[in-house]
C-alpha cells in the first residue's frame, strides 16, 4: 500500500524510469537498513500502477543500449495520490506513512504538507478523544492498560507531529533530498531525459 | 445557540516597531454546552483570546459576543456583572482568596452577587460536594494540595452557574493523575452540566478530554477539529483490538 | 457587606506585625491629641471652680473692670439698688502660706467681711465659739478669724488657737474665734477675718475688691443685674471674674498648640499607613485581580480596602482612646504635683470633653482612612489581566514624576512665601515646603542615598551597595517613610531652635533685669493678683540695711485695656534705672525711663504691645479704679518676671494716685562695693524672715533658680521632641518590617549562595540608616524655616528674642535620626539575620 503510493508520489515530483524509482525511494528513508525494498516489487508495483491506468509508461530509446522505460504520473494517478494525502493513517502503522506524506507533500507543490500534518493531528486527536473516553469507563485494568498504550503512542505521534511541524519551515528549505548526479557506465544523453 | 461569537478578533500589544499582533483576525464560535480546548505553541495568543472573551482586555479591533450581547459596548461595571452572572473563570496560579476557607471562596461569585451568606455559602458546599471536596469545606488554601485548590476554584467558576467557563491552563502546575482529574471534571461541566467551556492547554491529553480543538499558531487560528466523532471512535478502538 | 469585614479581618490578622505596627502608629497620634485634650479641661475646670468657689454662691458679685480694689461705698450703692435684699462688701486676697509654721495648706484665701451685713448675703451656721462680731471690726480690736470646720481641721487649728498670715507689714496673727459649718468652697479654703483687719493686713486702705449681694426673693434677677450695672457704669463688672477669660484664652492656645502637635504626629503616622497599604496593595494584586476576575467591581475593590482602612482605624483609635486616657491620668498626676507646688488649686482629674472625642475618633479614623485612600484606588485600578502577570515595578511610579514636580512648586511658593514679611506668610509657606518635600520624597531618595551611601559603601562595600540597591527599589515606601523621620526631624529643630531662642533671650532678660545683688520675691510669682505685697516698710528696712548701695522696688496692680487685663507695673523710674533696667526694644533707651515721671506715661512691654498692636508713642486708654484714662507708650522694655504677661510700666506715684497701691511685691537690692556680703545677706535674711510671703535670693542663688528653670523647660521640650520623633522610629521599624518580609526569599538566596548572618544584617542596618539619611536631610533643610517661623510668631505675641540658629538642635536631629535608624533596625535585622535558608526560599 504504501510502497505503491510513495511510487506515486515520486513519479508526481518527476517522471523516473524504475531504477531511478528504487534508489529515489532509497535515499528518501535514508537506505535499505531502514527500509528495504526491492527492486522487483517496484517493477511489479510500476506494472500494476500501469495496469490500473495510474502511470504510464514512454519507451526512451538509448544509444547502444536496450531502450529504458521512463514512467510518469497519469490524471487519475494524480487523482490517486490526492486521495492518499487527504488520508489519514491510523496510529497502529502510521509511522513511515505519516512521514513519507509530509516529506513527499514538500516536494511536491501541488500538495500542501500543512495540510497533511492538520489532517494527520485531527485524525490522531480524535483517536485520542474515543481512547481516552474509553479509558475513563475502562472496566477491566487489561482494558485500560491496553488503551493506556495506545493513548501514549498517540502522544508521542503527537509530540512528532508538532515537532514535524515545527520544523516544517526548515525542510522546505532544504527540500527533499535527491540523488546526487552520479556518472555510471557511458555518458548519456543531455537531452534525453526531461 | 452560540455563546460565545468572535469576529476578526484583533488585538495587538505595543505600537510602531515593538508591536506585536497576539491575535490576529480571530473568528470563532462556541456552542452551549461545547467543550473546546484550545492548542499551539507557546506565544501564539492563547491567554490573550481567552482574556479577550473574558472581557478581562479590550481588542484593538474586532468584536466578541457573549450571550448576544457584544462586550465592547459594555461599562467595566456592566462587564463586571455579566463575569459575575455568565463566565466562570479557572486560573492556572493564585486562584483562591489565601485568607479564605474553600466554601468562602467557591461562594465569592454569588456574595459579590448580593446573594444571602447562607444560601449561598449552601451552593458553594453544594458544587464543592460535586467537585469531591464534601469533606474539606472548612480548609484554607495553604491546607489544599494543587489538584484541591483547582477543584475549589472550579466550584467558584461554576457556582453562579454560568453559561461559559474559561480554563486557561487549569492543570499546568499539576502532576498527570490531578490533571486526568481536573480535566475530566471540566468534561463532566460541559457533558453534564450544560456549560460551554473553553480551556488552553498544552498537553494533548488534557485535550483529547475536549469536544473540539482550535490550534493557533502566530495569533491566528490555524485549524479547527472536531474530535468527538462517533464513526472514527470505532476505527480507533477497532485499533487497540477492542472491538 | 460582610464580605468586606470578613476579609478584613483575616487580612489583619494574617500579617500580625505589620498591623501592629501600624496600628501603633495610629494609636500614638490618637493618644497624644486624646490625652492632652483630657487633660486641659480638668485643669480648667478646677481653676475655674476655683475662682467661683472665691465668688461664693451669691447671687451677685461686682469686681471693678480693671480688677483693682475699688471704694468700699459701692456696697451701700449696690445696696440702694431695688430688688437687691443684701449687699455687703467683701477684701479678698490669695496669700501663699510660709511653710513655717505649717498649716498643711500652700495657700489660703483671706476674705475680710463687714460683720454688720456679711450674714444677711451668706448666712454662716455657727459650728464651734462664735462669729465675727461688729466689735471685732473696731480699730482697737484684737484680730479675729473664723473658718469653716473642714479648713480649721485641715490647718490644725482649734478655736483659741493663733494662725499668723502674710500681710503687707510682714505677717499678722489672728485668733481662731470661731468655726463654721458651711462646707468648704472646693478648691480653696477660706479664711474670714473683719474687713478692716483686711484691709490694713493688704494695705487696701478703705477699699474693697468684690461686693457680694443677694437678691429679694421677688426680684426679676436679670432686670437687677442690669439696674446694678446701669448704677454703677462700666468701671464695674458684675457676676465675672476679668481674669477667667484669659486664663481660658491661655488654655485653649495649649490646647490648640497639643493638637497642632498631635495632628503632626496622626501625620506620620498617616505615612505609615500609607506605605502599609501600598504594600497591601502590591503584595494582594493577584488576589485583587482574581476578585475582579470573579466579578468584583471597581467599587467592591475601592470598598474593600476602604473597609479594611476603618478596621485599622478603629482598632488604632479604641487603643487611642485607651492610651490617651492612661496618659492624660500620668500627665494630670504629673501637672498636679507640679502646679500645686505653685498654687493653691483642687484636685482635678482628667475630663473627656466630647470636642476631644469628635477629634480624636475624627483625626484617626480620617488619617487612616486618608492615608489608605490612595492605595485603595490604586488597588481598584488594577484589572483582572495585570493581577494574572507577575509584577514589576511598583503601581505608583508612574505619578512619582509629576508629584516630585508639583512638590517642587510648593517648595518654590513656599519659600517664596518666608521672604513676604508677614508671619502668617511663613507659616504657610513653612506648611507648603513640608508638603511639597513630602510629595518629592520618592523621587529625591535616589540622589540622596547615592550620596549618603558612599560612606556606608567606603566600609561595607557589597552589603552597602545591597542595601542601596534595596531602598531605591520602592523610591514610594522610601519616600513616604522619610517624609515621616522628615516631619519628626523638621520639629525636632523647630523644637530646639525655639529653646534656644527663647531659653537664651530669656536669659538676657535676667541679667538685666533681675541682676542685682539681693532678690525679694513673693514666694508665688504665677499668681501675682493674688499675691500680698509688703508696705514701704520693707524697702525702707533694706535701705537702712549696712552695706546696702540701692534699692529699687516694683508695685504690682490689675488694669484693663482693649478689654484685656494686663499688669500694671509701678516702678521708681530713678531707682529702677540706677541698678538694674529693661531689655529694651529697638527704638528705647535708658533715656525713656526718665519720661515716666511724666504724668501719663508708661513704658510697655512687648508682649503688651503684640497684643494690642501699639507702639512706642501710641495712645491708649486704660481702665483704672480711678475711671479711663489715658497713657502714651514712652517705651519698649522687657524685664524677666512679666515679659509672659501684657505689662505696663508706670511710675509708682502714678500708680499710688490712680490705683491706690503702695505694696511692694518685688525688691531688688545692690550692695555697697567691697562690703561684706555674707553679713548683708544676714541681715537681709533677718528682715526676710518677717515676711514670709517673700523669698531672698542672692544674684547666685537667683541664677541658679533660673538655670534650673531653664533646665526644667529644656528638658520638658526635649521629652516633647522626642516624643514627636516617636512615630518616625514607628515609620522606619514599619518600612523595615515590610521590606525584610517582602524579601524573605532573596534573603535566603543570599545566604544560600553564602551571605553571612552578619551580612544581612549589616544590609538591613545600612538600608535604615541610608532611609533615615533621606529624612534627617529634608527635616534639617524644612526644620530651619519651621524655627525661624515659631520664634517670628511668639515674637509677635510679644515676647521679643533674637533668632537663635539652632546648631544643638541639628545636631540633636541628626543624633536622633542615626540613632533611631539603628533602633528600628534592630528587630528586622535580627529577624533577617535568623531566617531559615530552606524556609526562606519556600517562603511564598
Ligand atoms: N501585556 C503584553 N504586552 C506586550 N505583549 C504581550 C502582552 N501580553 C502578551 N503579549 C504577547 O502576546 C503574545 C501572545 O501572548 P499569550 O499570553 O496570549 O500567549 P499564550 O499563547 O498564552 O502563551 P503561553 O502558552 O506561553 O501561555 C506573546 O507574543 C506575548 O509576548
Ligand atoms: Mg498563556
Amino acid at each position: 500500500m504504501s510502497v505503491r503510493a510513495a511510487i506515486l508520489g515520486l513519479l508526481a515530483q518527476r517522471p523516473r524510469h524504475g531504477y531511478e524509482l528504487h534508489e529515489a525511494f532509497e535515499a528518501l528513508v535514508g537506505g535499505r537498513a531502514v527500509w528495504d525494498l526491492k527492486p522487483a516489487q517496484v517493477y511489479t508495483t510500476l506494472q500494476r500502477l500501469e495496469e490500473a491506468g495510474l502511470v504510464v509508461r514512454t519507451a526512451v530509446r538509448r544509444v547502444g543500449g536496450p531502450d529504458q522505460h521512463v514512467f510518469a504520473l497519469t490524471e487519475a494517478g494524480r487523482a490517486e495520490l490526492d486521495r492518499w494525502y487527504a488520508e489519514g493513517v491510523h496510529s497502529s502503522h502510521q509511522r513511515d506513512e505519516v512521514f513519507l506524506k509530509i516529506v513527499l507533500a514538500l516536494g511536491d507543490e501541488a500538495a500542501d504538507a500543512e495540510a497533511v500534518i492538520r489532517a494527520q493531528r485531527a485524525t490522531l486527536y480524535r483517536d485520542l478523544h474515543e481512547l481516552t473516553t474509553h479509558r475513563s469507563e475502562a472496566a477491566h485494568l487489561t482494558q485500560a492498560m491496553l488503551l493506556d498504550k495506545a493513548i501514549m503512542h498517540i502522544e508521542a505521534d503527537l509530540r512528532w507531529l508538532e515537532m514535524a511541524d515545527a520544523r516544517l519551515h526548515e525542510m522546505r528549505r532544504h527540500a527533499v533530498p535527491v540523488l546526487p548526479e552520479r556518472r555510471r557506465g557511458r555518458p548519456r544523453a543531455e537531452a534525453g531525459d526531461r | 445557540m452560540a455563546i460565545v461569537e468572535t469576529k476578526g478578533l484583533t488585538k495587538v500589544y505595543g505600537s510602531g516597531e515593538t508591536a506585536v499582533v497576539a491575535l490576529d483576525h480571530v473568528d470563532l464560535t462556541l456552542d452551549a454546552g461545547e467543550f473546546v480546548a484550545v492548542m499551539g505553541p507557546s506565544g501564539c495568543g492563547k491567554s490573550t483570546l481567552l482574556n479577550l472573551i473574558g472581557g478581562l482586555d479590550a481588542p484593538t479591533s474586532g468584536t466578541v459576543v457573549i450571550d448576544g450581547r457584544e462586550i465592547s459596548t459594555l461599562s467595566d461595571d456592566e462587564m463586571t456583572r455579566l463575569r459575575r452572572e455568565r463566565i466562570g473563570f479557572v486560573f492556572q496560579f493564585f486562584n483562591l482568596i489565601p485568607v479564605l476557607d474553600a466554601s468562602e471562596n467557591a461562594a465569592l461569585p454569588l456574595v459579590l452577587n448580593g446573594t444571602g451568606a447562607a444560601e449561598a455559602r449552601r451552593k458553594a458546599e453544594e458544587w464543592l460536594g460535586r467537585v469531591g471536596l464534601g469533606d474539606r469545606l472548612r480548609a484554607r488554601p495553604d491546607q489544599l494540595s494543587g489538584g484541591q485548590q483547582q477543584r475549589v476554584a472550579i466550584a467558584r467558576a461554576l457556582v453562579s452557574e454560568p453559561a461559559l467557563v474559561l480554563a486557561d491552563e487549569p492543570t499546568g502546575n499539576l502532576d498527570s493523575k490531578s490533571s486526568e482529574e481536573i480535566a475530566s471534571l471540566l468534561r463532566q461541566v460541559s457533558a453534564e452540566w450544560g456549560r460551554a467551556v473553553l480551556m488552553v492547554t498544552h498537553d494533548p491529553r488534557i485535550a483529547a478530554h475536549a469536544d473540539r480543538i482550535v490550534f493557533m499558531r502566530d495569533g491566528r487560528v490555524v485549524d479547527d477539529t472536531k474530535i468527538a466523532d462517533a464513526a472514527s471512535a470505532r476505527v480507533a478502538m477497532e485499533r487497540v483490538g477492542l472491538l | 457587606m460582610s464580605i468586606a469585614l470578613r476579609l478584613a479581618w483575616r487580612y489583619l490578622s494574617g500579617r500580625k506585625l505589620r498591623t501592629a505596627l501600624t496600628t501603633l502608629a495610629i494609636v500614638f497620634g490618637v493618644m497624644l491629641i486624646f490625652g492632652l485634650n483630657g487633660v486641659l479641661p480638668g485643669m480648667r475646670d478646677a481653676m475655674q471652680r476655683m475662682m467661683l468657689a472665691a465668688i461664693g454662691e451669691v447671687d451677685l458679685t461686682v469686681t471693678s473692670a480693671s480688677s483693682a480694689p475699688f471704694p468700699a461705698e459701692v456696697a451701700q450703692r449696690v445696696a440702694e439698688v431695688r430688688g437687691v435684699g443684701a449687699a455687703t462688701p467683701v477684701a479678698r486676697r490669695t496669700v501663699a502660706m510660709p511653710a513655717k509654721p505649717d498649716y498643711k495648706v500652700t495657700s489660703l484665701v483671706v476674705v475680710g467681711i463687714d460683720p454688720a451685713t456679711a450674714y444677711a448675703v451668706r448666712p454662716m451656721p455657727v459650728a464651734d465659739g462664735r462669729l465675727l462680731e461688729e466689735r471685732d471690726d473696731a480699730p482697737d480690736a484684737a484680730p479675729a478669724a473664723i473658718a469653716s470646720r473642714a479648713t480649721a481641721e485641715k490647718m490644725g487649728v482649734k478655736v483659741g488657737d493663733a494662725i499668723v498670715l502674710p500681710s503687707a507689714s510682714g505677717t499678722t496673727e489672728v485668733t481662731l474665734v470661731g468655726t463654721i459649718d458651711s462646707p468648704a468652697p472646693p478648691g480653696s479654703d477660706e479664711l474670714y477675718v473683719p474687713l478692716s483687719l483686711a484691709q490694713e493686713m493688704f494695705a487696701l486702705g478703705d477699699r474693697i475688691t468684690d461686693v457680694d449681694a443677694v437678691f429679694e426673693a421677688t426680684a426679676d434677677r436679670t432686670a437687677v443685674e442690669r439696674a446694678v450695672k446701669d448704677r454703677l457704669g462700666d468701671a464695674y463688672t458684675i457676676g465675672g471674674i476679668a481674669t477667667e477669660s484669659t486664663l481660658a484664652a491661655g488654655f485653649d492656645a495649649a490646647a490648640a498648640i497639643f493638637n497642632v502637635l498631635g495632628f503632626f504626629a496622626l501625620a506620620m503616622g498617616g505615612f505609615i499607613i500609607l506605605n502599609t497599604f501600598r504594600t497591601v496593595v502590591a503584595e494582594r494584586r493577584h488576589d485583587i485581580g482574581m476578585l475582579r476576575a470573579t466579578g468584583a467591581s471597581r467599587r467592591t475593590i475601592l470598598g474593600l480596602f476602604l473597609t479594611e482602612s476603618l478596621l485599622q482605624g478603629a482598632i488604632g483609635t479604641g487603643l487611642g482612646l485607651l492610651a490617651g486616657w492612661g496618659f492624660a491620668v500620668f500627665v494630670s498626676g504629673v501637672l498636679r504635683g507640679y502646679i500645686q507646688g505653685l498654687m493653691r488649686m483642687e484636685d482635678f482629674g482628667v475630663v473627656f470633653e466630647p470636642q476631644a472625642w469628635v477629634l480624636a475618633v475624627g483625626l484617626g479614623m480620617g488619617v487612616t482612612v486618608l492615608a489608605a485612600v490612595v492605595p485603595a484606588r490604586a488597588a481598584a485600578r488594577i484589572t483582572p489581566l495585570d493581577a494574572l502577570r507577575p509584577q514589576i515595578g511598583d503601581v505608583y511610579e508612574k505619578a512619582a514624576t509629576r508629584r516630585a514636580w508639583a512638590g517642587l512648586a510648593l517648595i518654590v511658593v513656599g519659600a517664596a512665601l518666608l521672604f513676604v514679611g508677614s508671619t502668617g506668610a511663613m507659616g504657610l509657606g513653612c506648611v507648603l515646603i513640608l508638603v511639597g518635600m513630602s510629595l518629592g520624597a520618592a523621587t529625591a531618595v535616589k540622589p540622596i542615598t547615592d550620596a549618603t551611601s558612599r560612606a556606608i559603601e567606603a566600609v561595607y562595600r557589597s552589603e552597602g551597595g545591597v542595601a542601596r540597591a534595596n531602598l531605591q527599589r520602592n523610591p514610594g515606601r522610601a519616600g513616604a517613610t522619610a517624609s515621616a523621620v522628615m516631619i519628626s526631624i523638621a520639629l525636632v529643630v523647630m523644637i530646639f531652635g525655639m529653646t534656644s531662642s527663647v531659653l537664651g533671650g530669656y536669659g538676657e532678660y535676667a541679667k538685666r533685669t533681675t541682676g542685682t545683688d539681693f532678690l525679694l520675691i513673693p514666694n508665688n510669682l504665677i499668681v501675682s493678683g493674688g499675691a500680698v505685697g509688703a508696705g514701704p516698710e520693707l524697702a525702707q528696712r533694706i535701705r537702712a540695711t549696712d552695706g546696702i548701695a540701692a534699692v529699687a522696688t516694683l508695685r504690682y496692680a490689675p488694669a484693663v485695656v482693649q478689654g484685656m487685663t494686663v499688669q500694671v507695673i509701678g516702678i521708681d523710674p530713678d531707682e529702677y534705672g540706677r541698678i538694674a533696667s529693661f531689655r529694651w526694644t529697638e527704638g528705647s533707651s535708658d533715656a525713656d525711663l526718665e519720661r515716666l515721671n511724666r504724668p501719663g506715661t508708661v513704658i510697655a512691654n512687648g508682649n503688651f504691645r503684640g497684643q494690642t498692636g501699639l507702639g512706642k508713642g501710641d495712645t491708649f486708654t486704660m481702665m483704672t479704679p480711678a475711671g479711663k484714662r489715658t497713657f502714651t507708650i514712652v517705651g519698649g522694655g522687657n524685664d524677666y518676671i512679666n515679659a509672659k504677661l501684657p505689662t505696663v510700666y508706670v511710675s509708682q506715684d502714678a500708680l499710688a494716685e490712680l490705683w491706690g497701691v503702695t505694696t511692694d511685691i518685688m525688691v531688688l537690692a545692690n550692695a555697697k562695693e567691697g562690703a561684706d556680703r555674707a553679713a548683708v545677706r544676714a541681715a537681709l535674711e533677718g528682715i526676710a524672715r518677717d515676711y514670709p510671703s517673700f523669698a531672698l535670693y542672692d544674684s547666685a542663688e537667683w541664677q541658679k533658680v533660673t538655670d534650673n528653670l531653664f533646665a526644667q523647660l529644656r528638658a520638658t521640650y526635649t521629652t516633647l521632641a522626642l516624643m514627636l520623633a516617636i512615630p518616625s522610629l514607628l515609620a522606619l521599624l514599619n518600612t523595615l518590617a515590610i521590606g525584610v518580609l517582602a524579601r524573605t526569599r532573596e534573603i535566603g538566596m543570599l545566604r544560600a549562595v553564602g551571605a553571612t548572618r552578619r551580612q544581612v544584617k549589616r544590609m538591613v542596618v545600612g538600608e535604615s540608616l541610608l532611609l533615615a539619611s533621606v529624612g534627617v536631610a529634608a527635616g534639617l533643610v524644612a526644620g530651619v524655616p519651621l524655627s525661624v517661623f515659631v520664634v517670628k510668631a511668639i515674637t509677635m505675641l510679644g515676647l521679643e528674642f533674637p533668632y537663635v540658629f539652632p546648631w544643638s538642635g541639628m545636631a540633636a536631629a541628626v543624633a536622633i535620626g542615626l540613632a533611631f535608624a539603628g533602633l528600628a533596625a534592630w528587630y528586622p535585622a535580627r529577624q533577617a539575620a535568623k531566617l531559615d535558608v530552606i524556609r526562606a526560599l519556600r517562603y511564598e
